[in-house]
């Protein structure tokens, strides 16, 4: 829970950056249609970057004066866990158009797993088998949602099953 | 005719079926401390974006009624509340639990939910229509009036700081505004790129913002022991009901009147009835705080009346209630539908049909919530480790699947950590995610109402205050600032000076 009297690590930092985001998308909202007139495409846009830059200052002026806190270095607000899962996403989703939903899932779960709970390889491998199938029957085959075959010839698989169970492909 | 309608997820058996899978899976969502029913609903829209529009907002009715009181079992159990909705659960709930009475008090807190929930579908069945009809007569300048409102409310009550929270709602005001400008087909922040014409995925920014963030802020506790329970019987006594019933009416009313006002929502009504509770219960059987059953009925019975109110302002004005609706709302956008008034005129079966859907959900409630606590508890039990890669599993498939696009997915881990560093640093959430609603509700009726005005802001101020509606709306928006600032804090000095 953030304390709002004390300054968190990195709070300042944080702060500033709002400061610069509001400052160039305020400038990128003047951009739109200039100052021409309060209907104008541009106008709404002004005044909602307009009204995060004064915010966004007034909040930084506060964090600033703020004591800092009795919590040290990055690892207060940004411990291991967090910094690990937010890589693993991001090369998940490198990887899930080109290699496909089962196998880049399959091995996210997996590190994951294997990674936050400690258990051997063998526990993590199964658990995220069970966890992939629960996901890929619900969402994929009830819910029908289309997920990215790549490497896996996913169609021809449910296809092939689909005729064994109804008689050897009659 | 339309009325007919109520019924129909009552005898259509998929309907049916998706009321009952929805209100099952939000309980145990609700319960799950660090899942919430905003992070469910807005994953859960990726995944039924090709539904049909029945479909889908059945079983998100029944995730919403189902997760707003699927929280109290764990604020009950473990003192950890599973929803912001129950968070004045659990100071008298747990009490109760360490005094070996958990299943009394589950059985309690159900039943109070489940008529504080028939209390605020009630309200919403007769005040919407009226409120709808009253609507009619809005000028765009009430509108506009109407959604800043909503936006400050939610920055004022649901954070540490109203600069922050304007800050979130001005965010979300601008991530509504990328793409082509729907009037004049100007491109508004869109750095060139083609992709963004139209607009960044509103879905994407949902799922980002409750879905990975929060799963990224659990990740902290992912150590964290479960704790243990022993629960026996939880069917609550008849002579019970009967004596918590007028607290529990009394509660639903101020929920349902909580849960109506824009931008407010369950835990805002639960907290309010909670005290509304310890300051008219005279003689408590125990104080408050340590296990009074008046303690744990007010705040039920309020959180899910304010999901019957919540919805009162969503389809008559537009307007979301809470964070749920703001994304139910999202959901009706996407298959076509424009809450306002004009839905009660035009599509008045969808109406009957959401008050049907929301009369069975509560029926399953209490059925579920009555029974099967031997597999909540083992569902409670689940470790972190595994829980959360999976839902960040979820998070980026969900925003995947609305376009097959891999840009909102980048989006979506974009505002994923975006919104973990906010929330680390009190940054409201809910005002960004109402602000990207609201953002085209505001812009076009801010420029009808200008355009009405020959472009002259004097005479729009000279609209507002002639007329009573705009007047007051404008008050009370002019009084959510002042009250914020330190002025405010020296005029209260200044008139009641503390005694000595």
């Amino acid at each position: 829970m953030h304390d709002p009297s004390r300054r968190l690590p990195g709070e300042r930092l944080f702060s500033l950056l709002l400061v610069a985001l509001s400052l160039f998308l305020f400038y990128e909202a003047t951009k739109i249609s200039g100052f021409e007139g309060l209907s104008a495409p541009g106008s709404f846009p002004m005044f909602a970057t307009g009204s995060m830059v004064i915010t966004a200052v007034i909040v930084a002026l506060q964090t600033v004066r703020l004591p800092e806190s009795d919590e040290h270095g990055w690892r207060a607000i940004l411990p291991g866990f967090v910094i690990f899962m937010a890589v693993m996403m991001i090369f998940y989703a490198l990887a899930l158009k080109p290699v496909g939903f089962l196998p880049t899932s399959f091995v996210f779960l997996l590190i994951s797993t294997k990674v936050m709970m400690r258990s051997s390889l063998a526990k993590a491998a199964l658990i995220s088998a069970l966890s992939l199938a629960l996901v890929y029957v619900v969402f994929r085959l009830i819910f029908s949602v289309l997920m990215p075959e790549g490497i896996v010839p996913e169609r021809e698989i449910i296809a092939g099953m689909r005729s064994i169970l109804s008689g050897g492909g009659q | 005719m339309d009325f007919a309608h109520f019924f129909m997820s009552w005898i259509d058996l998929q309907l049916l079926s998706l009321v009952a899978i929805g209100t099952f899976a939000g309980i145990y969502v609700g319960a799950i401390p660090g899942l919430s029913v905003t992070m469910a609903v807005s994953i859960l829209i990726s995944f039924t974006f090709s539904w049909e529009m029945y479909d889908a907002l059945s079983l998100m009715i029944g995730i919403y009624m189902g997760g707003v009181y699927g929280g109290s079992r764990t604020a009950i159990l473990l003192n950890i509340p599973g929803a912001p909705s129950a968070i004045a659960t659990a100071m008298d709930g747990y009490p109760l639990a360490q005094k070996g009475l958990a299943g009394e008090a589950i059985g309690l807190s159900t039943t109070m939910s489940a008529v504080g929930g028939f209390v605020g579908i009630a309200v919403l069945g007769f005040a919407a229509p009226a409120v709808s009809e009253f609507a009619l007569t809005f000028q765009p300048r009430d509108y506009l009036l109407l959604a800043v409102l909503g936006i400050l409310l939610v920055g004022s009550l649901s954070g540490e700081s109203l600069v922050k929270g304007i800050f979130a709602g001005a965010l979300g005001l601008t991530i509504g505004c990328v793409g082509l400008d729907p009037l004049t087909a100007q491109e508004r922040f869109t750095f060139g790129q083609i992709e963004l014409w139209g607009g960044i995925s509103f879905i994407a920014v949902m799922i980002g913002l409750f879905g990975v963030s929060e799963a990224l802020q659990q990740l902290q506790h992912v150590d964290s022991e479960a704790v243990k329970q022993v629960i026996r019987r939880i069917v609550p006594q008849w002579s019970s009901v009967v004596k918590y019933l007028p607290i529990s009416m009394q509660s639903s009313l101020i929920g349902v009147i909580i849960g109506a006002l824009p931008g407010t929502g369950g835990d805002i009504a639960a907290l309010m009835s909670y005290d509304y509770a310890k300051r008219v219960t005279k003689n408590p059987e125990v104080p408050f705080g340590q296990g009074a059953k008046e303690g744990l009925i007010a705040p039920e019975a309020a959180n899910n009346a304010a999901v019957g109110g919540a919805f009162v302002p969503m389809l008559t004005l537009g307007i979301p209630g809470d964070a749920v609706t703001a994304i139910i709302i999202g959901a009706m956008f996407i298959h076509g539908l424009n809450p306002g008034p004009m839905l009660m005129i035009e599509r008045p079966e969808m109406f009957w049909f959401i008050l049907g859907a929301l009369v069975l959900a509560t029926i399953f409630m209490l059925i579920f919530g009555l029974t099967g606590i031997r597999l909540f508890v083992k569902i409670v039990e689940l470790p972190r480790a595994v829980l959360f890669p999976l839902i960040l599993l979820l998070s980026i498939v969900g925003a995947f699947a609305v376009n097959n696009s891999i840009i909102d997915v980048y989006f979506m881990l974009g505002f994923g950590v975006l919104g973990y560093f906010m929330k680390m640093y009190g940054y409201q959430i809910g005002p960004v995610i109402l602000g990207v609603i609201l953002s085209r509700l505001i812009d076009d009726n801010w420029r009808r109402a200008i355009i009405s005005d020959q472009e002259s802001l004097p005479r729009l101020f000279h609209g507002i205050f002639t007329s009573p509606l705009s007047a007051v709306l404008m008050i009370a928006v002019i009084l959510i600032f002042v009250s914020n600032t330190p002025l405010w804090s020296w005029g209260k000095r200044k008139l009641f000076p503390a005694q000595p």
